[in-house]
């Protein structure tokens, strides 16, 4: 049996953490070890923007530290991740480049949207998840600097969204005012319900939440003395608010003794305790669920997955779509027209598979973009294009990676606008992923352009290569003589990168 | 609430130091018990001689700072410092008293009728062992003799800490004034205290005190004076060591700076010979700062320490226990894969009775094995010339991780552990030096070994140290077990202890400082919870020491629930027996034996459920809260079984046991109509009974001729 040493190393705000698994067929994944060591760089990140020579110093002594544990386990493979800590710092290119010279570890820094796929990945291995995001859920993971929240319904990730509010921003937010006011908490409390109360507005309204399902440091230790569920594991939501409210008036020492806390002055405990009481409260669920995963746990099943290793029952790609549908339908740029499109790109997609050679992942690239090439309409009509690209850069879709979700947004940007050449997109991606941009660009031209007048004129839309000509055999009751009449504006460019010419087959239906 | 505070009350409690004394008493009471052998007899006198020294260089010394600090604060037993020194004072008079009085009395002429002589006294000398004396101090002694006199131009010297010395009175030759000057010089060290003599009658051995050899040649050392009068004296001085460990940036060097220090501590205590002339004696008060309580007129040898090398006397088999030789256990063969042995299922080791080598094996299995990742290990008390420290750095130098936690604290080992520590650091080992502010007590090995089917730990967790010399001495237990839950925890452990995060939770070891005492007060409040209950509850306890006042709280509070408690516990003990209403439901008893009790059993009843916990910690404070310490189940049932039989056996001892009264003394059952049990040696018997008939030995050899293979 093939068993598989991985190392799973992450960078926190104010934790770096090491852990040893075994991935085998038999026993799936198998923690062996796990070492945590207390380093604070959100002190200096967050405060000051980038991270002083002392912090750097200490974390290359504990990563080289972990390479010797590693080398210890002779581990086959290693992933190690960098949280928000770095994304935010200015000397993050430096660091990474120190740290790879001094350890010999390859850091990556994970982009907020690939961080919560992760965590995600983690909670889809445990069979509770499922049946519980049927019935809707959210996940909130609260870490040093941010906090992410997604919403499920009837199994599928509808939205998510990112705040830049963790327990250990908190404090440092704080650290300066700690000692001017009597009452700590009650400053932590104003400053998250701000936050709060505008994602409850916007994004929760009429939604119904059954479970919270608690992801993050210390909320392991709070629930402990909790009865739970037996079926599920889960806890009241009310008991556990109960518990909260009796905490919150009581002191940092107080606190870290009832939860057998090694750090009996540990700053981050009034900060976590504030913020699960009033996201618990917000959230409105009955139950709260702590399943006591984190980010190794995500780093090792995405490692897993990608390797082929173990394999997810979840449909991730369908929650893909679920984002990008929700988030097409809240710019009201959702419509049989979006469908119309969808249904075609996705037929020319399969019929030119041979020529583009493209696979699945840019597949959902090409959905993603139908579904969302209109959002733009929201704010600009003429600027549309512009503005689509804006929106979906600024939204985070759970699933895609950053950089997939540029190439989706260049989708659509290029969709209504000429092809830029690609000097002017080298800063975001490489020449390859240009060339998928350009071609799903080129499909998804070409299936707009058969419904210029959004009036889905065409039914049974089939696609199919013959030589070098791709005949769309399309069916129509009406006259398609302005798709017919644009059609071969567009069909230029789809020649030009394909080198195959499509072409219109009508085939008229009387009603 | 009202009701718990009355089990706090100062008169359930017995002060430590005084429950201390009365343990060396027990000891002692051996040293007069006639039916062991004499050598025997004479080894325990000399344990309660160093057992006393230790004592007064670390808890009388730190009364006394405290006492110098004004501390007020009571102890458990409501008594200040001064008090407690007051009464350590008198109870040590009466123990030193016994001692030379079992040493005059019975031992120097039981000796003298087995025809071993020792001569205390120069005066009684043969002409012809004179001259031996004579000679063999010019020629062994005098060189390495440095005396110091002491005037206006020579301060007083600095006397060594339990060092042995010679005051004398001189005056000079020539002056007609009698002008008193005062020398001392020390009796070296590096000779051996006792010296073989020409026997007075063929077939006898006659020994002489090396202080004796050097009296009767004194005027050897001061040539140009006449010497009034010589007479040997000892002192103590206050030699716990305070580190200040926020402060010390490297422990190693620290302890080092301090072990130098202890020379120079405050002087505790002195002995000197009954007779000493007043003179000498007032000198040497004066000189060493110290009050008239603090001085011990001694009718005898000073330091009866020197009774240890007696013991060890060749020939005279007949007068010492016939060596025991430890045992083999049954599941381990040795020579084979020890590995394999613990896959089949957890294995239970009783230390003396069973070998130690397993252990020894253990690691040096592990540290040549290929398939080996690392070994862990947390080393407190070795021994010198350690196999296990050789396998450790062999393992490094083999490639393998080694991380081994030697602490640098453990009491007047420091010296010892700081050579074997840069001893392992050279062969690359990962060496962590004790923990700031704490105590690494717990005792337990990890190998971690990548295997076909995944990397697999194997763990060895005890009560007693990774010491196998003393492994031959003290009774312990230990536990080899692959237990994935337990390995998880072992690995947290020594991730724990090279600084990094503890884990979020235990599977199944409790750890202190953090989780310890809660978790033992949660054990006893169950047993409790169960009596009320109105079902069967008892505990039983197997310990070096109890001292805890909330642990003993609540023992009190759960004997007054009904709660049946029996505890074997060999040297302090403050809980008292026999309080009406308190503690009437516990018993106490101690077991001084041949072997020194150091196993810990933790054995609660469980409405049934029963579960049995071992480790390394006692009952004491200093044990929950200022140590790493690990107490560990044990789950398999035949290992239970085994645990429960050695309590049984120590609970029914009555020969060697000695049960604590209502009035705090403790004493010998009443063996009248009772078959005897001497726990100790029927485990010497079982392990011996334990092991497979040996099958015929004296088989002819056979060839196997191997079969062809298909």
């Amino acid at each position: 049996m093939k068993i598989t040493t991985f190392a799973a190393i992450y960078i926190g705000s104010y934790e770096v953490s090491l852990r040893i698994f075994e991935i085998s067929a038999n026993r799936k994944i198998r923690s062996i070890d796990y070492v945590r060591s207390h380093v604070e760089l959100g002190r200096d990140a967050f405060n000051k923007g980038t991270i002083g020579y002392e912090l750097v110093e200490e974390l290359c002594q504990i990563l080289k530290e972990f390479r010797s544990i590693m080398d210890g386990y002779r581990v086959d493979d290693y992933k190690a991740y960098a949280g928000s800590v770095f994304r935010n710092v200015s000397n993050e290119l430096f660091i990474l480049d120190q740290i790879r010279l001094r350890t010999r570890i390859d850091v990556i820094v994970l982009s907020n949207s690939e961080h919560r796929l992760m965590d995600y990945k983690s909670l889809a291995v445990l069979p509770k998840f499922e049946k519980m995001i049927q019935k809707g859920a959210a996940i909130v993971n609260v870490g040093g600097g941010s906090m992410q929240i997604t919403l499920f319904r009837k199994g599928a990730a509808i939205t998510t969204q990112h705040i830049e509010l963790g327990i250990m921003r908190i404090r440092e937010k704080l650290s300066k005012i700690e000692n001017l006011v009597s009452h700590y908490e009650t400053q932590i409390q104003e400053l998250i319900d701000k936050e709060l109360e505008i994602f409850k507005r916007i994004y929760l309204q009429g939604r119904e939440i059954k479970y919270v399902i608690l992801l993050g440091d210390y909320i392991g230790e709070m629930t402990k003395g909790f009865s739970k569920k037996e079926e599920d594991g889960t806890i009241e939501t009310e008991r556990f608010i109960k518990l909260l409210n009796k905490w919150n008036k009581k002191s940092t020492e107080e606190i870290s003794v009832e939860l057998n806390l090694t750090n009996e002055h540990d700053p981050l405990i009034i900060p976590s305790v504030v913020l699960y009481k009033r996201l618990t409260e917000e959230l409105g669920a009955k139950y709260i669920w702590v399943p006591g995963v984190n980010i190794s746990d995500g780093i090792v099943c995405d490692y897993a997955e990608k390797n082929r290793m173990i394999h997810f029952e979840h449909d991730f790609e369908a929650d893909v779509l679920a984002a990008a549908r929700n988030l097409a339908e809240r710019y009201h740029g959702y419509s049989s027209h979006t469908e119309a499109v969808l249904d075609m790109t996705v037929a020319i997609f399969d019929a030119m598979k041979k020529v583009h050679g493209m696979g699945k992942r840019e597949r959902l690239l090409l959905q993603v973009a139908a579904i969302l090439h209109d959002c733009g309409r929201y704010v600009s009509l003429v600027n549309q294009s512009e503005c689509s690209y804006q929106i979906i850069m600024a939204s985070e879709i759970i699933g895609m990676t950053h950089l997939e979700r540029e190439m989706a947004a260049s989708t659509v940007k290029y969709n209504s606008q000429p092809l830029q050449p690609y000097s002017s997109v080298s800063d975001k991606m490489s020449q390859a992923d240009y060339m998928v941009v350009s071609k799903l660009t080129a499909m998804l031209k070409v299936a707009n352009a058969m419904d210029r007048s959004h009036r889905q004129k065409f039914k049974n839309v089939k696609a199919v290569l013959r030589e070098r000509e791709l005949m769309i055999t399309v069916e129509s009751a009406e006259s398609i003589v302005l798709e017919k009449g644009l059609f071969s504006a567009y069909a230029n460019s789809f020649e030009e990168i394909f080198s195959v010419k499509p072409r219109i087959k009508e085939k008229k239906v009387f009603q | 609430m009202e009701k718990e505070k009355d089990y706090l009350k100062p008169e359930y409690y017995e002060n430590r130091e005084l429950s201390w004394l009365k343990f060396n008493h027990r000891v002692l009471n051996e040293a007069r018990d006639k039916n062991i052998p004499l050598l025997e007899r004479l080894k325990f006198v000399s344990i309660t001689s160093s057992n006393l020294d230790e004592f007064f260089m670390v808890r009388v010394a730190s009364l006394k700072d405290m006492v110098h600090a004004g501390y007020k604060k009571k102890d458990i037993a409501g008594m200040t410092a001064k008090e407690q020194l007051e009464a350590i004072n008198k109870d040590t008079r009466s123990l030193v008293e016994m001692q030379y009085s079992t040493y005059n009395r019975s031992l120097v002429p039981m000796l003298h009728n087995h025809e071993i002589e020792i001569i205390d006294a120069y005066e009684d000398l043969t002409e012809e062992q004179g001259e031996y004396v004579d000679r063999y101090f010019e020629e062994t002694v005098y060189p390495v003799l440095t005396p110091m006199a002491v005037d206006a131009s020579r301060p007083f010297p600095l006397i060594r800490n339990k060092s042995l010395n010679i005051a004398a009175l001189l005056t000079k030759k020539e002056e007609k004034k009698e002008e008193l000057e005062f020398a001392t010089v020390q009796v070296p060290s590096v000779l051996d205290r006792i010296v073989q003599i020409p026997a007075q009658t063929e077939g006898n051995q006659t020994f002489i005190l090396l202080e004796q050899i050097i009296e009767r040649n004194i005027y050897r050392l001061f040539l140009n004076y006449h010497v009034i009068c010589a007479y040997p004296y000892r002192i103590m001085r206050n030699a716990d060591l305070t580190i200040d460990e926020d402060e010390a940036e490297d422990l190693l060097q620290e302890i080092q700076k301090q072990l130098k220090k202890r020379q120079w501590g405050e002087v505790i205590r002195l002995e000197v010979e009954e007779k000493i002339d007043k003179r000498l004696l007032n000198i040497l008060k004066e000189e060493l700062h110290i009050a008239q309580e603090d001085i011990f007129k001694i009718n005898g040898p000073l330091d009866l320490t020197f009774l240890m090398k007696m013991y060890g006397l060749e020939g005279k088999e007949e007068l010492r226990y016939a060596p025991y030789r430890p045992q083999r256990v049954p599941q381990i063969t040795p020579g084979e894969d020890i590995f394999e042995s613990i896959r089949r299922g957890d294995i239970l080791l009783h230390h003396p009775y069973q070998t130690f080598d397993p252990v020894v094996d253990f690691i040096r299995q592990a540290s040549k094995d290929p398939d080996v990742l690392a070994i862990k290990q947390t080393l407190y008390r070795v021994s010198g010339n350690s196999p296990i420290i050789a396998s450790l750095a062999q393992a490094a130098e083999n490639g393998k991780q080694v991380s081994v936690l030697v602490e640098l604290k453990a009491r007047f080992d420091e010296e010892n552990n700081i050579v074997w520590a840069k001893k392992l650091e050279k062969a690359g080992c990962h060496v962590i030096y004790g923990l700031v502010g704490l105590k690494t007590h717990s005792k337990i090995a990890l190998v971690v070994r990548k295997e076909e089917d995944g990397i697999r730990r194997y763990v060895h967790l005890g009560t007693g140290n990774y010491n196998d010399s003393t492994a031959k001495l003290y009774t312990d237990l230990g536990m080899f077990t692959c237990s994935e839950a337990i390995g998880e925890d072992a690995t947290a452990v020594f991730n724990m202890l090279s600084g990094y995060s503890e884990p979020p939770s235990w599977n199944k070891l409790a750890v202190a400082p953090i989780w310890l005492r809660k978790r033992f007060l949660k054990l006893i409040k169950r047993e409790m919870k169960h009596a009320q209950a109105g079902r069967e509850a008892f505990i039983k306890a197997k310990m070096n020491s109890l001292c805890d006042r909330d642990i003993i709280a609540a023992l009190y509070e759960a004997s007054a629930a009904g709660v049946k408690i029996d505890l074997i516990i060999r040297g302090i003990c403050c809980l008292r027996v026999g309080i009406p209403g308190v503690s009437d439901n516990i018993t106490v008893r101690s077991i001084v034996g041949n072997f020194l009790e150091h196993s810990r059993i933790f054995w609660f009843h469980n409405d049934g459920q029963e579960e049995i916990y071992m480790g390394s910690s006692d009952w004491m404070p200093r044990n929950l809260d200022r140590r790493v310490e690990i107490l560990f189940p044990v789950e398999n049932e035949q290992l239970m079984e085994q645990v429960r039989h050695v309590m049984e056996v120590q609970l029914t001892d009555n020969t060697k046991a000695h049960i604590l009264q209502p009035e705090g003394n403790y004493d010998k059952v009443d063996k009248r109509g009772k078959r005897l049990v001497n726990s100790q040696q029927q485990f010497c018997e079982e392990a011996k009974k334990a092991l497979p008939q040996k099958v015929n030995v004296y088989q002819d050899r056979v060839f196997i001729p191997a079969e062809p293979i298909e």
